[in-house]
C-alpha cells in the first residue's frame, strides 16, 4: 500500500507536466529555484567545513533553524491545496498506520523534500572533518529530513483542515499580512547591526538560545560535538529525537481525526437589512456600487488587496532605508504608491465576479452603469486618501510647498489608473482567483495574457501620470511654481483619463459583454 | 402541427393537432388555478382566437471548436404554456437556453421573445424574460435579500416595489428566514430557489429556467410548480429544462426532446408521448437503453 501511494504521487507529479504550458513553466521555475537554493546552501555548508568552529557553529544553527521554521509555516501561509489530503483516502479502508507511513514516504517526492535532503546531507560534510561530530551529523541529517517532512505534513493537513471554510480563509489572509508587517521592524532592527564587526557575536548569542529549541537542536547537536561540548550535544540530540516522536504522534492523531471529519461546519452569520444597498441611490449605478463595496468588505480577495496596499509602502520604505535614503524624502512615497496599487487593483475586476456576471448581461446593464458602479467605491476610498494623505505626507516632509505636487501626482495616478483599469477590465479579462478560493491560490486556468495585461495596466498608469510626476520633480529641483503646475496637470490628466477611460471601457463592455461571460466560463 | 423525427430510421411523421392554451382571465384568484387539473383543456372549437408566440427559435446553431453543440434548432413556444425541454446529458439544452437568453452568441439562427429579436434588440428583449442559468455563479457574497434587491434594481424596479416583491417572493419560496444570510452559506436547493425568485422579480412575460428542480426537495418542488402554473395561467410562459421525465410529463403542457443538438420531437405532451410515457418515448428516441450485460462479477460480492 505504501508503494501504491508512492506510485500515485509519482503519477500526479508526471501529470502536472501534462497541464497547461504556463503551469509547466511554473513547475520548471520551482524546480530551478529549488536546485539553485540547494546548490547555494550545499556550497556554503561545504565552505563552512574549512571555517573556524566559532563561525560555522552559530551560522549553521541560526540558518538551519530558519529552514525548519519555514518548512513548518510555509504550507499555512500558502493555504496549500493538499493533493495527498488524508481525507481523500478515507473511503478505501486503509489502516491509519499504513496511511501515515504511505503519505509520509510519498511526500519525499517533492521539490522541497529533495532540497532539504540535499541540505541535510551537505551538513554532514560541514562536520565530517571532526571524528567526534561525524556520528552526530549523520544522525542529525536523518532527523532533519524527518522533522521537515513531518512538520510540513502537519501544517498542510492543518491548513486544509482549518482553512477549509470561507471565513477562515479571510482570517488566514489577514494573519499572513499582519505577520508580514510584524516582521518589518524586526528586519529593520537586523539592518542596524554592524555585521562586519559584531556579526558573529550576535549570531553566537542567537545560536545559544535557538540551539535549545526543537528547531535548532538538531543542527546544534553535531556543532556542539565538533566544539567539544559532548554532554550538550547529547542533550540536544535527545531534544531533536523527542521532537520527531512528538511530531509523528501529532501527525498520527491529525490523520486519524481528519479521516473521520468531513469538512468543517461554521455558524452562519446574519446580516440585517440591505446594508450599502439602502445607503446608496436606487439606480443601477448605485446598486452596482453597493454590490462592489459589499464585496470589498466581505470577499477575502478584495480584503487582501485592501490590507496589502498599506503594507507595500512600508516595505518599500524599509528597503530604501536599508539602501540609505533619507527618511525625510521617503515621506513623499506612501500616498502615490498606495494610489497606484489601489487603482491598479481593479484592472481585472470583471474576472473577480466569475460567471456571476451573467446577471448583468441578462438584465442588459449598460457598460456605463457597470463601469461607474465598479469605480465609484474605489474613488470614494481614494479621494480622502489623496487629500488627507497628502497633508500628512507634506507635514512629515516638512515643506508645505510639496503639497500641491503630492495632490497632483496622487490624483493623476488614482484617477488615470481608474480610467485605465476600467478599459482593461472590460477589454482584456484574464483568469483570476475564483470566488471562495484562497486569495493566495493560483487561478485554476492559466492564461498567457495575464502577465502582459498586468504589466500594461501598471506601467500605463505611470505613463499617464508621467507629466504630473515630471512637473513635481522639477518643483523639487527648480522651485515652487512647478509644484502648482504639477497640481494642475495632475488633476487635468486624471479627470480627463477617468472620463475617457470609462467611456472607452463602456463601449468595450457593451460590444463584448457576451465574451466576458465566455471568458469567465473558461476560468 | 407537430413533427417527429425518429432517431434511428430518420423517418418523418407529421401529425396535425389543434393546440390551444388556457388564457385564464381569473389569474388573480389564487385557489381556482391551483386546484384545476394540470392539463385540462377546453374544447378546441370554443377557443379559436389566435395565440401569441412567446418564444420563437429559428435555425439556431452553435459549435465549440469542431464539436457541434446545437445543430439547427427550431422551436415555437406559445404564450401561456409550461414548455419542457428534455434531453440526455450533453444534448445541448443548456447551450440552447444560453443562446435564447442572450448569454451565449449563436453561430447562426435567430431568437425572438414576443416578437423582439434577442440578438438585434437585446435591451428590449431582455426586459421581457427572466433567467435561471444552470451552473453559473450567483453574487454569493450578498445576502439573499440583497441579491433579490440587486436583481430588481438592475431590472429598473423602484425601491418600494423591490421591497414588497422581495418579501412576497421570500414568503412564496419559503426563504423568509434566510434573507439575512449570505447566499454563499445557502444549500444547493436554496440557491436554486433564490435564483428563481430573482428571475421573477421584474414580472417578465417569459421565464427561462435551466434545471429549476435540480437538488430542490420535493416540498419546495411542489411549491415552485404551483407558482409556475399560476404564472402560466395568468398568461406568462415558462420554458424549463430537466432530465426528470415524469416531473416534466406531470407539469408541462408541451415538450421538446433534444438529442445531440437536434430536436427529435416537439409538440403537445399527449402527442409527444404517443400513448406511452414520456420517459419510455424519450429512451426510445434517444437511442434505446444500453443492455446491462458484462457485469457478472458485480453480482458475486468480494467479501
Amino acid at each position: 500500500m505504501v508503494a501504491q501511494i508512492l506510485r500515485l504521487k509519482l503519477d500526479l507529479l508526471a501529470n502536472s507536466f501534462r497541464s497547461t504550458p504556463w503551469q509547466v513553466v511554473g513547475l520548471v521555475l520551482a524546480l530551478l529555484y529549488g536546485i539553485g537554493t540547494a546548490v547555494f546552501v550545499t556550497a556554503s555548508l561545504i565552505a563552512l567545513r574549512f571555517a573556524d568552529i566559532e563561525v560555522s557553529r552559530p551560522v549553521v544553527i541560526v540558518f538551519g533553524s530558519l529552514v525548519l521554521v519555514v518548512f513548518a509555516l510555509l504550507p499555512l501561509a500558502a493555504g496549500a491545496d493538499d493533493i495527498l489530503d488524508p481525507r481523500r483516502f478515507s473511503l478505501y479502508g486503509i489502516s491509519n498506520n499504513v496511511l501515515a507511513a504511505g503519505i509520509g514516504v510519498a511526500s519525499l517526492l517533492s521539490v522541497p523534500a529533495v532540497v532539504i535532503t540535499v541540505i541535510a546531507t551537505a551538513q554532514i560534510a560541514t562536520w565530517g572533518s571532526d571524528p567526534r561530530a561525524v556520528s552526530f551529523a549523520v544522525l542529525a541529517a536523518v532527523l532533519i529530513i524527518v522533522t521537515c517532512l513531518l512538520s510540513a505534513r502537519i501544517s498542510t493537513t492543518l491548513a486544509t483542515f482549518l482553512l477549509s471554510t470561507r471565513r477562515s480563509r479571510v482570517i488566514s489572509a489577514v494573519v499572513g499580512i499582519v505577520m508580514l508587517i510584524a516582521l518589518s521592524p524586526f528586519i529593520s532592527l537586523l539592518t542596524r547591526v554592524n555585521w562586519e564587526q559584531d556579526g558573529i557575536a550576535v549570531l553566537t548569542r542567537m545560536a545559544d538560545v535557538v540551539g535549545w529549541t526543537p528547531f535548532g537542536a538538531v543542527w546544534a547537536a553535531p556543532a556542539d560535538a565538533a566544539a567539544g561540548l559532548q554532554s550538550s550535544a547529547i542533550a540536544k540530540l535527545a531534544i531533536a529525537i523527542l521532537w520527531v516522536l512528538a511530531l509523528f504522534a501529532v501527525w498520527r492523531i491529525l490523520l486519524a481525526t481528519a479521516l473521520v471529519t468531513p469538512g468543517r461546519r461554521v455558524q452562519t452569520k446574519k446580516y440585517l437589512g440591505l446594508g450599502w444597498f439602502d445607503r446608496l441611490p436606487r439606480t443601477p449605478i448605485g446598486a452596482i456600487a453597493a454590490r462592489s463595496i459589499t464585496y470589498w468588505t466581505r470577499d477575502a480577495r478584495y480584503i487582501t488587496s485592501l490590507a496589502i496596499i498599506p503594507v507595500i509602502p512600508v516595505l518599500m520604505i524599509v528597503a530604501f532605508m536599508i539602501a540609505g535614503l533619507p527618511l525625510q524624502s521617503l515621506a513623499l512615497l506612501p500616498v502615490p504608491v498606495m494610489c497606484l496599487f489601489l487603482s491598479w487593483s481593479v484592472h481585472n475586476d470583471v474576472s473577480f465576479d466569475n460567471t456571476a456576471i451573467w446577471l448583468h448581461l441578462a438584465s442588459s446593464t449598460t457598460g456605463r452603469q457597470d463601469r461607474w458602479g465598479r469605480i465609484l467605491p474605489v474613488l470614494f476610498l481614494g479621494m480622502p486618501l489623496v487629500l488627507g494623505g497628502s497633508f500628512i505626507s507634506a507635514a512629515l516632509y516638512g515643506d508645505w510647498m510639496a503639497l500641491p505636487s503630492l495632490i497632483g501626482v496622487s490624483a493623476a495616478i488614482l484617477l488615470a489608473g481608474l480610467g485605465l483599469s476600467s478599459v482593461m477590465s472590460a477589454s482584456f479579462p484574464y483568469p483570476a482567483v475564483r470566488p471562495g478560493d484562497s486569495p493566495f491560490s493560483q487561478p485554476q486556468a492559466g492564461g498567457s495574457s495575464a502577465g502582459l495585461v498586468q504589466g500594461i495596466s501598471f506601467f500605463g498608469i505611470l505613463l499617464l501620470a508621467g507629466p504630473a510626476i515630471a512637473a513635481a520633480a522639477l518643483g523639487f529641483m527648480y522651485g515652487d511654481i512647478w509644484h502648482v503646475v504639477s497640481l494642475g496637470l495632475g488633476v487635468a490628466i486624471g479627470v480627463g483619463s477617468l472620463v475617457l477611460g470609462v467611456r472607452i471601457g463602456a463601449i468595450a463592455y457593451d460590444r463584448h459583454s457576451a465574451d466576458l461571460l465566455a471568458a469567465a466560463l473558461k476560468n | 402541427m407537430l413533427s417527429f423525427r425518429d432517431a434511428r430510421t430518420d423517418r418523418f411523421a407529421t401529425i396535425d393537432t389543434v393546440s390551444d392554451v388556457d388564457q385564464s382571465p381569473d389569474a388573480d384568484a389564487p385557489i381556482t388555478v391551483a386546484s384545476r387539473k394540470p392539463r385540462a383543456r377546453k374544447p378546441a372549437a370554443a377557443r379559436q382566437k389566435p395565440k401569441e408566440v412567446a418564444l420563437s427559435i429559428r435555425g439556431l446553431v452553435k459549435r465549440f471548436d469542431s464539436r457541434i453543440a446545437v445543430a439547427g434548432i427550431d422551436l415555437e413556444v406559445p404564450a401561456g404554456t409550461l414548455y419542457g425541454i428534455v434531453g440526455p446529458n450533453g444534448a445541448g439544452k443548456t447551450t440552447t437556453l444560453s443562446m435564447v437568453t442572450g448569454l451565449l452568441k449563436p453561430d447562426a439562427g435567430s431568437v425572438a421573445v414576443h416578437g423582439t429579436d434577442v440578438w438585434t434588440d437585446p435591451v428590449a428583449a431582455k426586459r421581457k424574460f427572466g433567467v435561471l442559468p444552470d451552473q453559473l455563479r450567483l453574487f454569493d457574497r450578498l445576502t439573499g435579500g440583497q441579491l433579490l434587491y440587486y436583481s430588481g434594481v438592475l431590472r429598473g424596479l423602484d425601491k418600494d416595489s423591490v421591497r414588497t416583491r422581495s418579501a412576497d417572493l421570500a414568503a412564496a419560496f419559503g426563504l423568509e428566514d434566510s434573507l439575512d444570510r449570505l447566499v454563499a452559506d445557502y444549500s444547493a436547493g436554496m440557491c436554486k430557489k433564490i435564483a428563481i425568485a430573482a428571475a421573477m422579480i421584474h414580472s417578465p412575460r417569459l421565464l427561462v429556467l435551466d434545471e429549476p428542480f435540480e437538488s430542490v426537495d420535493p416540498v419546495s418542488t411542489a411549491n415552485i410548480i404551483e407558482i409556475l402554473k399560476r404564472y402560466a395561467a395568468a398568461g406568462g410562459t415558462v420554458v424549463l429544462s430537466s432530465h426528470t421525465m415524469n416531473l416534466i410529463e406531470r407539469v408541462c403542457d408541451s415538450v421538446a426532446i433534444i438529442v445531440n443538438g437536434s430536436v427529435l420531437a416537439q409538440g403537445q405532451m399527449s402527442d409527444v408521448r404517443a400513448g406511452s410515457t414520456l420517459e419510455a418515448r424519450f429512451v426510445e428516441l434517444a437511442g434505446g437503453r444500453r443492455a446491462a450485460e458484462g457485469l457478472e462479477w458485480l453480482h458475486k460480492f468480494s467479501d
